[in-house]
């Protein structure tokens, strides 16, 4: 459950491509030679996603491991890299966050953005690495998440419970037994008090 | 057919009869006398009578005859198209049709029949002298009930027909559920590339967001993106671009059904929770009842226990307190040698 990389474009209408905004990767698990290549490899496939992705639209493509999530908004697009087992509504959730971001940080500057701009944009860095555990970036997960853990937690407790029900009822009976024989202690003390006030 | 030949064979009395009427009428005529005897005049208009009754009983019969044969070609008919269980090509407003139809005829049929016996039956009350009537009345009961079998039977037809044909809608459902299957699980499949689905009508939404205009800041975009996934279908009503839309919209429906089905599994798991709680609260009560119960034993142990000590130490008390005790032993003891020494003395 990875992200290779996310990737913030400008999503020029139609003929041109995309300008690149922001990018960020991890390729730490690609062996020293190949990191540049998977790089670029990303840079080429985020653009050609992006520039296909119609405005306000979201779109899952398989390639080759990968699989690429886009989300297009008003131009302002978010491109993310995951591998298979990343769900998908976190993918979406993580981008729109991103997209959120993107907007609040940078306003409406990027729309004149001609070029690839190089400058590292550190909250997707930072994004990169808090959202590998997809529960982050999907509240809902979390949610279910905690929700089914709570509901572990539960049955031991009603376990738990049960057997103190058990012990209990032992309990009940020994105390019970105990006032029984209490009472005939109490009549026989009774007993051979009154019997022999003759004598 | 049947009813014609009855008819045939009846259309022959009839004339018989008529001719017979006629040459009475004739003979009785100049004597215009209308207390003529009854026997003679009722055997003349009974005749006359007789026969227009027959005759108007066996026009009915034939008739009836005939609507059933009518009916029966139609449910052939009917069962045909319910036969024909082609996916495609579903001829349901016909077989509609014609079913209502059938039903009709079937009623004012059974109607007919009903108000044939009636006038069987006025006829047999009429003609009950005559012998010839007889006759005609077991015929005419032989007539009826042959049409009541064939109405029974095109009435049993048409109930299997009826079977029949929900039986091929139901396989016909079937079949399409598996389809229509087929083509969701395609288009919840968002990890492949899309290729071009088939054509699938894209949900009809209520108003749009302020997000199809794109200018809400992106605080409130925020908010009713975490809130709710189905709105973002209306973003897509919205475009020009039909192909890439259709291709889009299953795969937004899928995402934002994922998102529904999440937010349902969250509502319900929390639904369990709350019953398991629910549970937890009533056992502890019912424990917290024993726990009461366990107390009271033990107090009621501990009542007993000092009574009987209490009793213990009086009978301690009151044996440790010889004085009493010891006047009350000398008295015996001296009663005792009294009457010893009366005995012996």
């Amino acid at each position: 459950m990875k992200i290779t990389a996310l990737l913030v474009l400008k999503a020029a209408p139609e003929a041109t491509d995309p300008v690149i905004l922001a990018n960020a990767s991890d390729v730490s698990h690609f062996g020293y030679f190949q990191r540049s290549s998977v790089k670029e490899f990303v840079v080429f496939v985020g653009r050609t996603v992006a520039s296909r992705t119609p405005p306000s639209q979201r779109q899952s493509v398989q390639h080759e491991e990968y699989k690429v999530h886009a989300y297009n908004r008003n131009g302002l697009c978010a491109v993310g890299f995951m591998d298979d087992h990343y769900p998908v509504r976190s993918a979406f959730s993580l981008l729109n966050q991103v997209i959120d971001e993107y907007q609040k940080s940078f306003g409406e500057t990027w729309r004149s953005a001609k070029e690839d701009s190089s400058q590292p944009w550190p909250y997707l860095a930072q994004a990169l690495t808090k959202f590998q555990d997809p529960a982050e970036a999907d509240k809902l997960l979390k949610i279910q998440r905690e929700l089914d853990e709570t509901k572990i937690i539960l049955h031991k407790t009603i376990d738990s419970v049960l057997a103190r029900g058990e012990k209990l009822d032992s309990l009940v009976e020994k105390s019970s037994d105990l006032s029984m024989a209490s009472q005939m202690f109490y009549k026989q003390a009774k007993k051979t008090n009154s019997c022999c006030t003759i004598l | 057919m049947q009813a014609r030949h009855v008819q045939s064979s009846y259309r022959d009395r009839t004339d018989e009869f008529s001719g017979i009427v006629e040459s009475r009428r004739r003979s009785i005529a100049p004597t215009a006398a209308n207390n003529a005897p009854y026997g003679s005049g009722g055997r003349r208009e009974d005749p006359r009578s007789a026969a227009a009754n027959q005759s108007e009983f066996s026009k009915r019969a034939s008739l009836i005859g005939l609507a059933i044969h009518q009916t029966s070609q139609k449910l052939s008919k009917l069962a045909q198209l319910a036969k024909r269980s082609s996916v495609f090509d579903d001829p349901t407003r016909e077989i509609q049709e014609l079913t209502v139809v059938i039903k009709q005829e079937i009623s004012g049929l059974n109607g007919a029949l009903l108000d044939l016996q009636a006038v069987r039956n006025n006829n047999s009350h009429d003609n009950d002298e005559r012998s010839i009537s007889r006759d005609t009345t077991s015929h005419s009961a032989t007539v009826v009930d042959d049409l009541k079998n064939r109405l029974m039977d095109t009435t049993k037809e048409f109930k299997d027909v009826l079977t029949l044909r929900t039986e091929n809608m139901k396989i016909q459902e079937d079949r399409m559920k598996k389809f229509s299957k087929i083509s969701s699980k395609e288009s919840a499949n968002p990890f492949v590339r899309q290729r071009p689905l088939a054509s699938k009508p894209s949900p009809s939404q209520p108003a749009p967001l302020p997000w199809a205009n794109g200018s809400s800041s992106s605080s409130s975009q925020l908010v009713p993106r975490q809130g709710e996934a189905e709105s973002s279908p209306l973003l897509q009503q919205s475009q020009q671009q039909q192909q890439q839309q259709q291709q889009m919209v299953p795969l937004q429906d899928t995402y934002m059904q994922n998102r529904a089905e999440a937010l349902h599994n969250v509502e319900s798991t929390i639904h369990e929770l709350s019953n398991i709680f629910t549970q937890l609260a009533t056992m502890v009560s019912q424990q917290g009842e024993i726990a009461i119960r366990i107390d009271q034993n033990m107090e009621d142990t501990l009542a007993n226990v000092e009574g009987a000590q209490s009793q213990l130490t009086r009978y301690l008390n009151s044996i440790s307190s010889n004085r009493w005790l010891m006047i009350k032993i000398f008295f015996v003891l001296i009663a005792f040698l009294m009457v010893f020494l009366f005995f012996v003395a």
